[in-house]
């Protein structure tokens, strides 16, 4: 981990200006079994310093990728001249935000590093058994993969701290065969926070969750389209995450609402059914840790939770420093950079929808005629709120009652119509927490929601 | 930035101290000047100086990589180390190798020293141009910036190639606007080794202006028909790329699930398509030189007027299944063009769409795509009648390439690629 070697550079911020001081560290490791093959076994660590200076509006960053006292010097003046150079272009005058307080932020966690042999021998082994429990498969992939962050923040005006945030996952791939040859697969993610004894004790702990994944692919071996067109459906907590995160999320991040997203105009007024209520958490969830636990942001702003939608009402944004002041907001901590040489961008942190009063069973026996909807491989949506998911893990639902397995579709609908349609929410949340979000840089987030009864746009022959 | 080759030296030195026989790496360093435009104004000016070493390390027939940014003496010293753990580590499998010795290289490409007031004065060009030319278009974010790079790869067969360059490049991200009613966002980008010609006349800037000016009032498809899609050249290459890696990409071969397995000398695509990766293209700004596995690229053709010639087998890979390797990283797409014009592939049309984005799930190994069209028209009677919104497409890959109707005369060269309109019959393309 990081070894604290900026204390006392704050000295060197200029007067007059915003100065965000971070050394940072991201460390990743991968290992891939691909039937057996080991095709990738590789760790990767970088480091480096960079500085953030506003003038009046105007930004100054630089990075270097050395992790030294002079690499501190270096960044500090260079971001400085960055800021004061494009300020006599740029024409921007925009007032520093105030100060909300200082203070230093206490570490929250340590990165404890595992031998790669050991990563490697618990993968063989899991796949081991997956090759030998189920023969009918026609391949399986293996994936460890971990990364983290780890940062050092000093501020001129705001929080000071050291922050750690490390997340390991195995993805466990399964392909087969229909009948006709057609092949068919689906994934699943097994993780979270921490490092790898966090969340891998031995592999025999995977098994139940491993075989589930087994019963569902060999459900998809007979698996049929969809019938395109606009359906009930009943989406799962995973999809109800993706909800959260491309469909709404996005359109309220403050730098999108002021490039004209759909959230703009909406401010205050009705966009989602009264069961709706959504919340970007910062580091706690129903008094617990939350999956991606974010107590300070890189502009030094201690993390609070956002309130995005409150009984289907939209009530605010995620914003940085700058948009807050401009929309008359609180900064709650959204400003974030994935590595070292990337400036703080508006991101999210574990957005949810919260849980309503229904029961899953109760939900899929209300339809007579649509879909259960439960993973997703992947999510997209725009400034219109306009959103698209892949739909990985589905099944008819005919009266009441589940039918057969989906193959590959997706869906798409505009979030703030489609979450007027949602009718029943279910009692419990699920999380995820493995994917990256991509807005110029990648970022770990974490995404949760209930399961909801709802009308959606549906691909299909 | 710092002398790579003497950094290299001091890496073999140390390779050698830890008693590492057999090896490759790569050694990196950059400098960019970036700046973004937020909102129509200069927001932020940002200088990263960037630098990598990724070695992969051979002990017997096991393999290990690590890659790290510490270039100091200790900083190496500790990569070596972990690379040979990360090694011993693995499991046996002979079928890691590199390429045998291609001799020493040093390629230049691009620009070595920037002239950042033109490249200023060129990007503030461009958004008056848009501002004048495109006024209900916005340019929510744009980033500007000048790459500089010296990269230096060597392995123990002597091969030894040297990468200095550098280029321009510009990512506009945008959308329209009239009152609250807005469009979904669009990108473009493209890379430049000079300054020479305005922003806007180059790569596909003007078509995604146009096309997101004219989208403002999009309308719902009702119901489901089957179609033609035009695939603009930037959605064509996602969807070429996309094919190419669940058909014949190192993964699916090797673990045999690819439906075109067995399919190299067969008619897979209709006989208008030929597909080549070709980095010695002169209308490619940066091609690849070297391959991630150290042999020097090569121009290599995958499908030939509709017929397969070979798979996109790494080293690894090809030791792996006993195929032929594929001489190239993957880069540098060039499909041939055809011989009608956009104007008369649209005038050929009777239902479908221009489909200028695929926002869609990844498909799987079977080739089925389903996914919703962005920026993209509704085709009538051959012509454009108006922007679509909510509205789905749904085929497959395979069978896609099977049913081109057409493929344009006029192709887009994107820095990288060089792609044609392309259109595909029997498309499901569906409303609400």
């Amino acid at each position: 981990m990081l070894q604290d070697i900026l204390v006392g550079k704050n000295a060197l911020f200029a007067d007059g200006v915003q100065t965000v001081l971070r050394g940072h560290e991201n460390r990743y490791r991968r290992v891939v079994l691909l039937k057996g093959n080991l095709v990738q076994n590789s760790r990767s660590e970088g480091r480096g310093i960079s500085a953030r200076v506003n003038k009046n509006g105007t930004y100054g960053f630089a990075s270097i990728a050395e992790y030294t006292k002079e690499a501190a010097d270096k960044v500090i003046k260079a971001s400085t001249e960055n800021a004061l150079f494009l300020g006599k272009h740029s024409g921007r005058n925009i007032a520093l935000p105030t100060s909300l307080g200082t203070g230093t932020i206490p570490l929250n966690a340590q990165i404890v590093d595992v031998e790669q042999k050991i990563i490697i021998d618990f993968c063989k082994e899991l796949d081991a058994h997956i090759e030998k429990t189920y023969p009918e498969l026609t391949s399986r992939t293996v994936v460890y993969t971990e990364d983290s962050q780890d940062r050092i923040i000093y501020t001129s005006d705001a929080y000071n701290g050291h922050l750690v945030t490390p997340r390991c996952f195995i993805y466990v791939w399964m392909n087969a065969q229909s009948k006709d040859g057609v092949p068919v697969e689906l994934f699943k993610a097994f993780g979270g926070f921490g490092s790898f004894f966090d969340q891998f004790k031995k592999p025999e702990d995977l098994y139940p969750e491993v075989d589930q994944l087994y019963q569902k692919v060999m459900d998809k071996r007979e698996g049929v389209y969809a019938q395109a067109g606009y359906k009930t459906v009943v989406l799962g907590g995973m999809m109800g995450g993706m909800l959260a995160h491309e469909a709404v999320g996005h359109t309220v991040e403050a730098d999108l609402v002021k490039g004209g997203s759909v959230a703009g105009p909406n401010l205050n007024k009705q966009v989602a059914s009264e069961l709706v209520t959504m919340i970007d958490f910062a580091h706690t969830f129903d008094g617990k840790m939350a999956p991606l636990p974010v107590y300070l942001d890189d502009e030094g702003t201690k993390a609070e939770d956002a309130v995005l939608i409150k009984d289907g009402i939209l009530v605010g944004y995620m914003n940085d420093r700058e948009s807050a002041a401009e929309y008359g907001m609180k900064p709650l901590g959204n400003a974030r950079g994935w590595s070292f040489s990337d400036e703080p961008l508006i991101r999210m942190r574990n957005t949810c929808i919260m849980p309503g009063k229904n029961t899953v069973e109760e939900m899929i026996a209300s339809v007579e005629d649509g879909y259960y909807l439960i993973d997703s491989g992947n999510g997209q949506a725009d400034l219109t709120g306009e959103f698209m998911f892949g739909v990985t893990c589905g099944y008819e639902i005919k009266h009441g009652k589940l039918g057969k397995a989906l193959l590959d579709t997706t869906v798409t609908g505009v979030a703030f119509e489609m979450l007027k349609t949602v009718d029943m929410v279910s009692d419990t949340v699920e999380w995820s927490s493995s994917g990256f979000c991509g807005k110029k840089q990648s970022m770990a987030v974490g995404m949760g929601g209930p399961h909801m009864r709802c009308k959606i746009m549906i691909g299909g022959r | 930035m710092s002398d790579v080759r003497s950094i290299a030296d001091k890496f073999d030195e140390i390779l050698k101290n830890t008693q590492i026989e057999k090896y490759t790496y790569t050694l990196s360093m950059s400098e960019k000047q970036e700046l973004n435009v937020e909102d129509g104004s200069f927001k932020l000016m940002r200088t990263v100086f960037s630098q990598n070493a990724s070695l992969s390390v051979y002990v017997g027939a096991k393999m290990g990589g690590v890659s790290g940014n510490d270039l100091t003496q200790e900083g190496l010293e500790k990569l070596a180390k972990d690379g040979k753990i990360a090694a011993e580590s693995a499991q046996e499998d002979p079928c890691h190798d590199f390429g045998p010795n291609q001799g020493k290289d040093v390629f230049c490409q691009g620009t070595k020293e920037p002239d950042l007031d033109k490249f200023l004065e060129r990007i503030q060009e461009l958004l008056m141009a848009i501002a004048k030319e495109y006024p209900k278009v916005k340019v929510m974010a744009a980033i500007a910036s000048f790459d500089r790079w010296n990269w230096l790869s060597r392995n123990t067969n002597g091969t030894e190639f040297e990468g200095i360059g550098g280029q321009y490049g510009v990512s506009l991200e945008i959308c329209a606007g009239d009152g609250e009613k807005t469009t979904g966002l669009d990108y473009t980008g493209f890379s430049t080794k000079d300054l020479d010609t305005p922003f806007i006349e180059l790569a596909s800037v003007r078509s995604h202006l146009e096309g997101v000016q004219n989208s403002i009032y999009p309308e719902s498809i009702q119901g489901k028909f089957e179609g033609t899609v035009i695939l603009t050249p930037e959605c064509a290459a996602n969807f070429v790329y996309m094919t190419l890696y669940n058909y014949i990409g190192s993964s699916v071969i090797i673990d045999g699930t690819s439906l075109w397995l067995n399919k190299v000398g067969e008619k897979v695509a209709d006989e208008k398509l030929t597909i080549t990766l070709d980095p010695f293209d002169e209308r490619i700004i940066m091609g690849e030189r070297g391959t991630s596995f150290g042999v020097r690229s090569e121009k290599v053709t995958l499908i030939d007027q509709g017929v397969l010639k070979m798979h996109m087998l790494d080293l690894y890979a090809a030791k792996k299944t006993g195929r032929p390797v594929m001489n190239n990283t993957g880069s540098d797409l060039v499909i041939n063009a055809g011989d009608q014009s956009i104007e008369e592939i649209i005038a050929s049309v009777d239902k479908g769409l221009l489909m200028g984005g695929f926002s869609g799930g990844e498909p799987g190994t079977n080739g089925e795509f389903s996914g919703v069209a962005k920026n993209s028209f509704l085709i009538e009677n051959g012509k454009i009648k108006c922007a679509v919104t909510e509205t789905m497409v749904n085929g497959n890959l395979g069978e896609a390439f099977a049913n081109i109707a057409a493929i344009s005369k006029e192709q887009i060269c994107n820095s990288g690629t060089v792609v044609p309109y392309i259109a595909v019959k029997g498309i499901v393309i569906s409303g609400k």
